[in-house]
């Protein structure tokens, strides 16, 4: 459905309500449409009289469950600034500059400091924290069990060993969690000069 | 008077018609134009001056107007190309260097007063305005040139048949490219609002349909239905034959170019509002990895990928910014100089030239990578400084690059006239600014770690904590944001832009094992072997030459 509507030109307002009532949807049922999403602030930008905080605040939450896409700059791009300084949408900027600088410390405090904030969309902690494995996968060969617990929201061993596992990670004895054998795949390159024997052929042919 | 001015040789359009003289009929009213010159300069400029403003048409001019209409009639491409690209322009220079060229009412009886004719040279005559005349346009001049792209449109658009119309691409292409331009240009002409005069304001506030962003949308999008590009573009992605869907009109040269070229104007005008998605998604079907029929036109090209790696650069997507920009930088070096005499256009170049290095030096500091030589060796050049300024976080370098280089953004809604501000105009080029200054931040560290990381092939995590003057738990934090900045989406196949993995190529790059960094360096050896074949290729062919010179003395 958004997809053909992304391609109309129709930027009809009248679509609005089906469009928003959509969001909702992603927000209870936890799917995700980006381009439905984008089309709604696409939407209340070339119509500001229709622009409803709370849809747009659903929309910018979403978009973060979808990080390490880089969907909230995509939506932050077509909302006016006024309303970016609005409350609640200023105070999910601030979470996405916590998520986006990897403070998980600081973004875990923040949301339980103010829990109605994301209490709208279902399965946004653990959205979340599959972008926090992504990280810490990219990061770390092994890290400490605790420290998993601390970036993960301060869970408990029980449920930090159900990452753990999820993403195929070992635990050691010595309280790490082994994460991949990152030296495989992150070595020195040294990029050095190869010279073929066709390159010479010539200058050898005629130095006879 | 003027018919024995300097010809141009490769023009001899007086030959053409052998002499003198008005090739048109007239139209109505009573006079007969051709044969009604009395052979008395002075009671001809008085007839003319009673039918037309006091502006007497130079001779030379009635016959390019006249062999012009001729040819497009005749739907003579190579002529028609040759009047456009040559012609008008040498006239220009010649006659109109900053003044409009003679209105249509006025050169009118000249062509029989040709409908199409006519709508094509009035865009070709306010294009002219915009282009030279000091003042640029009166707000009158924007409104007629819009009902003239109605008025072309419309007629290209709602006919049963393909138009029998022949024009270049370079022309059709312009025609888009300025339609765009046009719109832009009103939108922060309109947005403007306080140094407007009452009844400008009233004006503008009772004509909201005019230049209204739905409208140029619209027009693109039908150009883009009517010629069915998406499915011949998708069939030739495939290897198949775009003609077997392209339909009636699909199939006909003009519906087909002027198809892509909007699916390119749409590219610019979601790219100017801020929707990157958008932009990169009408393009979906377009292989860009693959040299296609359609890319012949530079001007065209150049903007393609200046936008396309504008929208990869605001999406963070460094590596396909990068990708884009030397790709197109390479191919400017190389054709730049075909553009040499055709000052307008090589003006044109070198500006999205100057644009897309800066564009290029800010997505190397963030995402550092080894790109092509000679794109590089400029980049050192002229582009040192402000590198090295980027990368000490020099925030106001950042911005200054972004606000030198970035696309001239557009609010799609008309400004509330009645709350003037003196900064309207400025709010989407701000809002954008703020986005990517706010990504620039987040990753600000990111540069200073590196150029530690460099020294070191393992490091404690404590030793670099204490460089950076953190705690450890601060720069754990910093050291996963610079690998969750560092992984870039990255195209890697299809014909979508939007495609693509996570991919990490920068050239420096870690991991932590418990407490410690290990790095991972990209040295790049020197190219000796290289340097000393071409070399002696070079002096083989040298030493050739004098003996061949040596032989020929003889």
């Amino acid at each position: 459905m958004a997809k053909s509507f992304a391609r109309s030109p129709g930027y009809n307002p009248e679509n609005l309500p089906t469009l928003e009532r959509y969001v909702q949807m992603q927000a209870a049922e936890n799917t995700y449409d980006i381009e439905a999403n984008l089309a709604v602030l696409k939407l209340y930008q070339f119509n500001p009289g229709y622009f409803q905080t709370e849809i747009a605040s659903l929309i910018l939450l979403k978009a973060l469950t979808n990080l390490p896409h880089t969907d909230f700059i995509l939506c932050k791009c077509l909302i006016d600034t006024n309303r970016l300084n609005e409350l609640p949408v200023s105070k999910i900027l601030e979470l996405s500059e916590l998520l986006e600088t990897c403070d998980f410390e600081r973004f875990w405090a923040e949301t339980r400091d103010d829990p109605d904030l994301i209490s709208s969309i279902v399965g946004f902690e653990d959205s979340i924290r599959k972008f926090i494995c992504h990280v810490v996968a990219a990061t770390f060969q092994s890290i400490e069990m605790e420290k998993l617990q601390q970036v993960l929201g301060h869970v408990t061993p029980m449920v930090a060993a159900q990452w753990v596992n999820k993403y195929g990670w070992t635990t050691q004895s010595n309280g790490m969690i082994f994460v991949s054998n990152q030296e495989e795949s992150i070595k020195t390159k040294n990029i050095t000069e190869k010279i073929t024997f066709d390159s010479v052929a010539a200058i050898m042919s005629s130095s006879r | 008077m003027w018919a024995n001015a300097e010809m141009d040789a490769d023009y001899d359009y007086v030959g053409y018609y052998g002499g003198g003289g008005g090739g048109g009929s007239g139209g109505g009213g009573g006079h007969d134009y051709d044969g009604s010159h009395t052979g008395d300069p002075r009671q001809d400029m008085e007839y003319e001056r009673q039918f037309q403003s006091s502006y007497i048409v130079p001779e030379v001019i009635k016959n390019f107007l006249v062999f012009f209409q001729k040819s497009v009639n005749d739907q003579n491409l190579f002529e028609v190309q040759n009047c456009y690209e040559n012609g008008f322009n040498k006239l220009t220079d010649r006659f109109f260097k900053n003044t409009p060229w003679p209105e249509a009412d006025v050169i009118a009886p000249i062509v029989g007063n040709d409908g199409i004719f006519l709508i094509l040279y009035k865009e070709l005559y306010y294009r002219h305005v915009y282009a030279r005349v000091q003042s640029g346009p009166s707000l009158e001049q924007r409104f007629e040139s819009y009902y003239n792209y109605c008025n072309l449109f419309n007629y290209i658009l709602n006919a049963d048949g393909p138009v029998p119309l022949e024009l270049p691409n370079q022309w059709l292409w312009d025609i888009i490219d300025e339609f765009i331009y046009q719109f832009q240009s009103f939108s922060q002409y309109r947005s403007k609002v306080s140094k407007k005069s009452e009844d400008e304001i009233e004006v503008l506030r009772t004509n909201p349909k005019i230049w209204n962003v739905h409208s140029v949308l619209n027009v693109l999008h039908s150009l883009v239905e009517k010629s069915n590009i998406n499915r011949q573009l998708e069939i030739y992605a495939s290897g198949g034959d775009p003609d077997s869907v392209s339909g009636e009109f699909g199939q006909n040269s003009l519906y087909k170019m002027l198809g892509y070229f909007s699916l390119i104007g749409l590219l610019r005008l979601h790219s100017l509002l801020g929707d990157y998605y958008q932009a990169l998604k009408v393009l979906e079907n377009i292989d860009f990895h693959k040299k296609n029929l359609y890319s012949r036109v530079p001007s065209c090209q150049i903007t393609t990928f200046y936008y396309v790696g504008f929208a990869y650069m605001m999406m963070r997507r460094y590596q396909d910014a990068i990708r884009t920009f030397a790709n197109i930088l390479l191919y400017i070096q190389r054709t730049k100089q075909m553009f040499q005499n055709r000052a307008q256009l090589y003006d044109q170049i070198t500006k999205n030239n100057d644009k897309m290095y800066t564009m290029l030096a800010i997505c190397l500091v963030l995402h550092p990578m080894r790109i092509d030589e000679s794109v590089h060796s400029h980049l050192r050049e002229k582009y040192a400084d402000k590198q090295l300024r980027m990368q000490k976080c020099d925030m106001a370098e950042f911005e200054q690059c972004f606000s030198f280089a970035c696309p001239k953004f557009l609010s799609p809604v008309p400004p509330n006239f009645d709350m003037m501000t003196d900064t309207f105009h400025k709010e989407p080029f701000k809002l954008q600014l703020r986005v990517f200054l706010e990504e620039v931040a987040q990753q600000i560290q990111i540069p200073t770690i590196r150029s530690y990381l460099k020294l070191y092939t393992t490091l404690p995590i404590a030793k670099l904590a204490a460089f950076m003057e953190v705690t450890e738990e601060a720069l754990r934090t910093q050291l996963m944001c610079f690998k969750h900045k560092m992984k870039n989406l990255v195209w890697t196949k299809g014909t979508s832009c939007l495609e693509g993995e996570f991919q990490s190529a920068s050239e420096v790059d870690f991991y932590v094992d418990g407490n410690m960094i290990h790095i991972a360096d990209t040295k790049v050896a020197r190219r000796y072997g290289d340097f000393f074949i071409r070399q002696i290729h070079k002096f083989e062919e040298i030493t050739r030459n004098l003996q061949q010179t040596a032989v020929a003395a003889k």
